[in-house]
């Protein structure tokens, strides 16, 4: 078990306290700001007032006006653990009502989305233990399905009470059927007041639409504002607001609620015995390589486009792959035979929707424009300080894009070189442990 | 003289299997689609037509206006007076003389014909097109000796049996040329169904110099709506397909061709040719469509165009701007049949092409091409608190905006306008968001049934109020108010005047209600819109304006009725067929050849293609453009009044 | 799309369709997924015997004009259950497919009107029984009555499933588009009605339906902890106030710069 499990269990430690009431002691003024506010035994907050103030950067002791928040700019070596003692531990022993929340868990780690709806359970939570008409419910936990190898490592800053991590080797890739047998379990066992997912393409959605389907509760999707009594939600594709009775089973929108972040939670797994496993009828080949210049342009993450500027072709291409950047083109990059017509970006060619748009000797006409108003972040390279491309982009580096593309070329190159020898190196080490 | 049966046989013969020929060619035109032409009226009309409106044309190209009248002129009486002569025998000297001189004069013009024909420019067929002058040389020659006799010239069976076998067979060779070829589909058939097309034309106001440039609507309750087959098309426009000469005039001037786009009108109409006959285009002897080899397209009446004989990309490379129409000394309407053709594409087939399909969805669903919200149509007028026609009820000028609206640059020649309507306290007001795309796109991309919902909907919104005329700064707009809605419109229309902002303006201005000072930029060139030009006559107004600033307008080569196009219309840009060059690539080219810093326009559309060349290049403007940055509003105005009083 | 003999004669496939919702105008229209769901529905039937396995049905109103859009892609007919306007829709497509079984049901993946939930394809699945595949791009091939499909993964990325004819699949954006809606053969289509018995929806009669508020964007609320995090909270660069543009900087600091942005914003892999 790691030391994690026991983080939350309250211990004396004889020595340190020792050591903070000799201030004569060598190590008092280490151990002096890890206890400047200690946890009695009894759960207490307590002030120790000659641990109050701080060495300032110039070796000048100080009071501390900040109440200990300053401590974090002075990088003292315990620095680190110092700011998160402070988030008051927010203790459930013996739930009265569970609301459960499925989080997506993308690449094993809670996303934005999760951390929203966790943070909407628990205003659930509390407001359900404020009670309704004054009659308390009780106390509320706040529970996380985790389904396959989780990564993360925050839990307990992100809300969760409880931990039921699913990660055998059935819940291994796309396995709806499984997760929802799981779920359905969970109901049976703790019939959670309320059931949360992120109403997201990484699978929120799905599972939060098989659930109530199975569970013939009629869910709240696109949901935006919830209480215990009413929810909004979107409808018709994003363009009417819906308001109803907040039923059990919602699928919410990113930024529904904030996130936790005033308190740490136990993040307590539970012991659970083993689902059953289904005989599943979605069998999953596993994800299939796309190549970045394969995605179709409307869908790309990240674009690098060519235009007028570019004359180094070869240049441009490799550059592209170096990035990992699917290719656009402007119009006239495509006229004069560089470029495919599939890859125009513009009016006349595809309107793309990248996060990152990398615009390489492209002016910025407005049919060209026209195709990248959905973009996040337009990055330019390009020689003329003055033309529309450069008034638009997020940033814009005025030069020859020859070199500038060179200069990107090796950065990435090294970056990844350097990406590689620490995995190697990782590995190394991991070998070495065995 | 035991051959004298031989000559008048000939004739007899040739005369005959023309005839049968004939039957079978009108049998082919009457597979199309009925349509009622006053018959008597055309044929009446016809020498009229021929004489002025045909040779108007051809007149452009002095050289062969000449040759044709001698030739064509030499042909026709000759043949009449051969008939009398040489096949009914009439015994006359006047009338052998008159012979001799009608073969002397198509004598001559087939000389020049010949000499045209020793080194042809590229637009021109070759082919039996080469054969043709050695044709018109051996029938002219041979009925000239055998008439000789008759005048008296020679004595009566000179030459004896060797020159009778010899001048056989030139005649042969003549009649079956001038005589079979007409009716059996050699380059003489111009001459026949030319004639009749003539006659029986599917626009006749556009003889007598009028003009007749709007597109037919649909009926669209047909079984099959637009052109799949040959036979779809209507007789007339049949026939009017085999009147053409192959003379190329329509190939040299279209902008899709000289671009490298697969498009070449007169092999489309050589196409038409093939189809309404049946067979291949393996005969065709003229430039290809650029990129696409001779000999591969097959076609009949009852078979599907756009399968087998004509590349859709073809039909959709079209700019549909006339160039062609007006160029054809045939009056021959491409526009009309590529845009029939285009109708069964879209409409049935549902395959407008790249963007085509999308533009016309959000037309039906947003009633702008590019779906913006339609309440939004004014918001390019937040500050120009436009008096709107739902308020006003009625008013002098309705100012018709446009999908312009929409879009940034062209909202600049939307406020450069107001500000010019404003200076001359024009009562005007504006349709606000009642007003709708005027349909023109759609329309050009074959989707009549929208172009027509547009259309209605767009008259009844207009129906409601009293106004005296419509100014639009866009001559698509202007096109179809002023030349197609009347198809739908009943009489809201009547009494209403149509016009394109340069008229409009040029009214205020040579009635000096605009104070304007002289323009004082580089040159000036001015670049005519095709819709304003040639679909619509106005080529004056706009040069007016520009010379009332003091602008002496630098032309170019291919200005006026001979305008190149900037690539824009048709729908072009939104099907935008690749070529090996861009249209408005050639027409930038067009205008640094004059050296002129500024092109002046009068079109939203044609700026943002001449625009869109890349830099550096000049600037495009215009014209209210150019006019706003001029005015001078009331101080200024007075204060030059002033300086030029002092000065004097 | 290949499909294997036995599979390819006698493949039934079904397309359900509503009515769409232009973003910009609010008009009637042909969904963009659901005509998605037959673009794909007649990719099949075509490989396959033809367009006639291929039925497009629609639970709703057969006087929406909106319908005769998807019959403009080259269909003779569309099915409609007719319905009240505030009837549930589940119960009677229930009845119809239970009735003409398919091997394949295609669907959108959320309507563009109404409660726009996504949940038909799942409470479907769930009454017939069958596994339900959402957001598919594409299927691949039919053989032996498995089917391969591509689901569509955020970014263009796609997983590959097999699944056992017959199933349900809601169909992604990332499929093909649409043909294009011709005004010929939809204006001629037939609208074959068909009678249901159908409840009201009363638990949605009891909801209210506004017009979209616009949602307030998450203010990045800096809960400094320190008067340095307050500090460059309070100094740093209002966002959208225009770009950072580097002119006389070395080639490297522009590179480096780039760099950066494309670390900082993930896209880097
Ligand atoms: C109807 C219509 C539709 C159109 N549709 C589209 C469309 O869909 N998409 C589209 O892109 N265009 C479209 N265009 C064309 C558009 O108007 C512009 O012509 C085109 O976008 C310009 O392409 P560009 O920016 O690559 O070239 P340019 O305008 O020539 O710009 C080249 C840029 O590169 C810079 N540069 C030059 N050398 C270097 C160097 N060594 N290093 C760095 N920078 C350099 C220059 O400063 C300049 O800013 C359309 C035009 C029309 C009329
Ligand atoms: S269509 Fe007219 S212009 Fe073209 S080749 Fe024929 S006759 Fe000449
Ligand atoms: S209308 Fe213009 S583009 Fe079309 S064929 Fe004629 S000349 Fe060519």
């Amino acid at each position: 078990m790691s030391d994690s499990d026991y983080s939350h269990i309250l211990r004396r430690d004889p020595r340190g306290e020792r050591i903070a009431r000799n201030r004569l002691h060598p190590l008092h003024s280490t151990v002096a700001v890890q206890v400047a506010e200690t946890l009695g035994p009894s759960g207490l907050l307590r002030k120790n007032p000659h641990a109050v103030g701080f060495i300032g950067p110039n070796g000048i002791k100080r009071i501390d006006r900040l109440k200990g928040n300053a401590i974090a700019i002075t990088g003292r070596r315990n620095a680190q653990s110092s700011q998160e003692v402070l988030l008051p531990l927010h203790q459930v022993s013996e739930p009265d009502f569970t609301i459960v929340v499925v989080p997506d868990m993308v690449g094993g780690r809670l996303t934005a989305h999760d951390k929203d709806i966790l943070g909407q359970a628990h205003q659930l939570a509390r407001s359900m233990e404020a009670g309704v008409a004054g009659e308390s419910t009780g106390a509320g936990a706040v529970m996380a399905v985790v389904f396959g190898v989780s990564k993360e490592e925050s839990f307990d800053k992100a809300g969760v009470d409880r931990l039921l991590l699913l990660d055998g080797a059935e819940y291994e890739g796309y396995c709806p059927e499984q997760q929802v047998a799981a779920l359905e379990q969970v109901e049976a066992r703790l019939k959670p007041e309320y059931w949360l997912f992120p109403d997201s393409v990484h699978g929120g959605t799905d599972l939060g639409s098989r659930l109530a389907a199975r569970l013939g509760e009629r869910p709240a999707t696109q949901a935006w504002q919830m209480n215990t009594e009413t929810t909004i939600c979107r409808g018709a594709s994003g363009s009417t607001d819906i308001t109803r009775d907040t039923p059990r089973l919602l699928m919410l929108a990113q930024e529904c609620a904030n996130p936790v972040d005033e308190t740490r939670h136990e993040a307590l797994s539970i012991e659970w015995a083993p689902v059953q496993a289904v005989l599943p009828e979605l069998h999953d080949l596993g994800q299939v390589a796309v190549d970045p210049n394969a995605i179709p342009l409307a869908e790309a993450e990240f674009i690098l486009a060519a235009g007028n500027g570019i004359t180094n072709w070869e240049q441009f291409h490799a550059t592209a792959k170096a990035l990992g950047a699917t290719e656009g083109a402007s119009r006239v990059a495509v006229d004069d035979g560089n470029m495919p017509r599939f890859r125009q970006v513009g009016a006349s060619g595809t309107w793309v929707t990248a996060r990152v748009y990398l615009a390489v000797g492209i002016s910025g006409a407005i049919q060209h424009m026209q195709g990248i108003g959905q973009c996040d972040k337009v990055v330019t390279i390009n020689t003329d300080a003055g033309c529309d491309m450069v008034k638009r982009a997020d940033l814009s580096t005025i030069g020859d894009a020859e070199k500038v593309l060179d200069e990107l070329i090796n950065l990435v190159d090294t970056y990844r070189q350097q990406a590689l020898h620490n995995q190697n190196g990782e590995k190394e080490g991991a070998k070495n442990a065995a | 003289m035991t051959f004298e049966w031989l000559h008048p046989f000939l004739i007899a013969t040739a005369l005959l299997l023309a005839a049968v020929g004939a039957v079978r060619r009108v049998n082919l035109w009457r597979a199309g689609q009925p349509e009622s032409v006053d018959f008597v009226a055309g044929l009446m009309a016809m020498p009229g037509r021929y004489l002025h409106d045909l040779h108007d044309i051809v007149e452009r190209d002095k050289y062969m206006s000449k040759t044709h009248a001698a030739t064509g002129g030499g042909f026709v009486l000759s043949l009449l007076l051969v008939v009398l002569v040489h096949l009914f025998g009439v015994q006359n000297q006047i009338l052998a003389w008159a012979l001799l001189a009608s073969l002397a004069l198509m004598f001559v013009g087939a000389i020049f014909v010949f000499k045209r024909r020793l080194n042809p420019p590229s637009r021109l067929s070759k082919g039996p097109w080469m054969r043709l002058p050695k044709s018109l040389l051996a029938f002219s020659s041979a009925f000239f000796i055998l008439t000789l006799p008759m005048a008296g010239v020679l004595p009566e069976g000179a030459g004896g049996l060797l020159l009778t076998i010899v001048l056989g067979v030139f005649i042969a060779m003549g009649l079956s040329e001038m005589l079979l070829g007409m009716t059996w589909g050699g380059p003489m058939k111009h001459a026949f169904a030319g004639a009749l097309h003539l006659a029986f034309h599917r626009r006749p106001e556009r003889f007598g110099g009028g003009r007749s440039t709007g597109l037919k609507p649909v009926a669209l309750d047909q079984r099959v709506l637009g052109v799949q087959k040959p036979e779809d098309f209507k007789w007339n426009q049949l026939l009017g397909f085999d009147a053409c000469v192959q003379c190329g005039k329509c190939e040299a001037v279209c902008p899709a061709f000289a671009a490298g786009q697969p498009l070449n009108p007169k092999k489309l109409i050589q196409d038409m040719v093939v189809g309404m006959a049946g067979g291949s285009d393996a005969h065709y002897a003229g430039s290809p469509y650029p990129g696409k080899e001779v000999g591969q397209a097959n076609g009949g009446p009852l078979l599907t165009i756009t399968e087998g004989l004509i590349d859709p990309d073809t039909l959709w490379s079209c700019t549909t701007c006339r160039a062609c129409v007006e160029e054809c000394p045939m009056m021959i309407e491409h526009v009309d049949a590529i845009v029939d053709m285009r109708r069964f594409l879209t409409m049935e087939t549902g395959s407008t092409p790249n963007k085509g399909a999308e533009v016309l969805d959000n037309l039906i669903a947003t009633d702008n091409p590019n779906g913006n919200a339609p309440a939004s149509r004014t918001n390019w007028a937040a500050d120009q608190n436009l008096p709107l026609l739902r308020d006003v009820k009625e008013t002098d000028v309705v100012f018709w905006v446009s999908d312009g609206a929409f879009d940034m640059r062209s909202q600049r020649i939307l406020r450069a306008f107001v500000s010019l309507l404003k200076a001359a306290n024009v009562d005007f007001a504006v349709l606000g968001d009642e007003e709708l795309d005027s349909g023109d796109v759609a329309r050009r991309l074959g989707d009549d049934a929208t172009f027509q919902s547009l259309a209605k909907r767009n008259i009844a919104a207009l129906s409601q109020y009293k106004f005296k005329r419509i100014v639009t700064t866009d001559p698509h707009a202007y096109h179809c108010l002023r030349n197609e809605y009347t198809d739908f419109a009943g009489d809201v229309f009547k009494g209403v005047e149509v016009l394109h902002h340069t008229t409009f303006l040029n009214e205020l201005v040579q009635a000096g209600k605009l104070k304007l000072s002289r323009f004082k930029g580089g040159k000036v060139t001015y670049h005519d819109p095709c819709y304003l030009g040639r679909y619509n006559g106005e080529y004056e107004a706009p040069r007016e304006l520009l010379r009332s600033l003091g602008i002496e307008i630098a032309e170019m080569e291919r200005s006026g009725f001979r305008s190149r196009c900037c690539g824009g219309g048709g729908g072009a840009p939104i099907t935008d067929i690749p070529g090996e060059r861009r249209i408005a690539d050639m027409r930038m080219e067009d205008v640094q050849t004059t050296g002129a810093e500024l092109i002046a326009v009068g079109c939203q559309q044609c700026t943002a293609m001449l625009e869109g060349v890349v830099e550096p290049r000049p600037q495009v403007k215009d014209i209210a453009e150019i006019l706003a940055s001029v005015l001078l509003d009331d101080e200024a105005a007075n204060d030059v009044e002033n300086q030029l009083e002092e000065a004097f | 799309m290949q499909l294997d003999a036995n599979t390819s004669m006698d493949l039934k496939i079904v397309s359900l369709i509503s009515v769409g919702k232009h973003p910009t105008s609010g008009r009637a229209r042909r969904a963009e997924q659901d005509g998605r769901a037959v673009e794909l529905g007649l990719t099949l039937a075509e490989a396959g015997r033809g367009k006639q396995n291929l039925t497009v049905l629609h639970a709703g109103d057969s006087q929406q004009s909106a319908l005769r859009s998807y019959a403009g892609m080259g269909l003779e007919s569309v099915r409609v259950i007719q319905l009240r306007e505030s009837a549930d829709a589940v119960s009677p497509l229930t009845e119809y497919l239970r009735k003409h079984v398919p091997d394949i049901i295609l669907t959108g993946v959320r309507a563009e009107s109404g409660e726009s939930s996504g949940m038909v394809p799942y409470l479907l699945a769930e009454k017939l029984g069958w596994p339900v595949v959402p957001r598919i791009a594409n299927i691949v091939s039919i053989k032996e009555g498995v089917a391969e499909v591509l689901q569509a993964l955020p970014r263009g990325q796609r997983r590959a499933l097999t699944v056992r004819l017959p199933f349900i699949a809601s169909v992604d954006n990332a499929a093909a588009e649409p043909r294009q809606s011709a005004f010929g053969p939809a204006n001629r289509a037939l609208m074959e009605q068909q009678q249901a018995g159908s409840e009201t929806d009363t638990v949605r009669s009891e909801w209210s339906e506004l017009p979209a508020r616009k949602r307030p964007k998450r203010l990045k609320v800096v809960k400094a902890k320190t008067a340095a995090d307050r500090f460059k909270a309070a100094t740093a660069k209002p966002q959208g106030s225009g770009g950072k543009v580097l002119k006389d900087k070395t080639v490297t600091e522009q590179a480096q710069a780039i760099f950066d942005l494309l670390l900082e914003e993930g896209v880097l892999r």
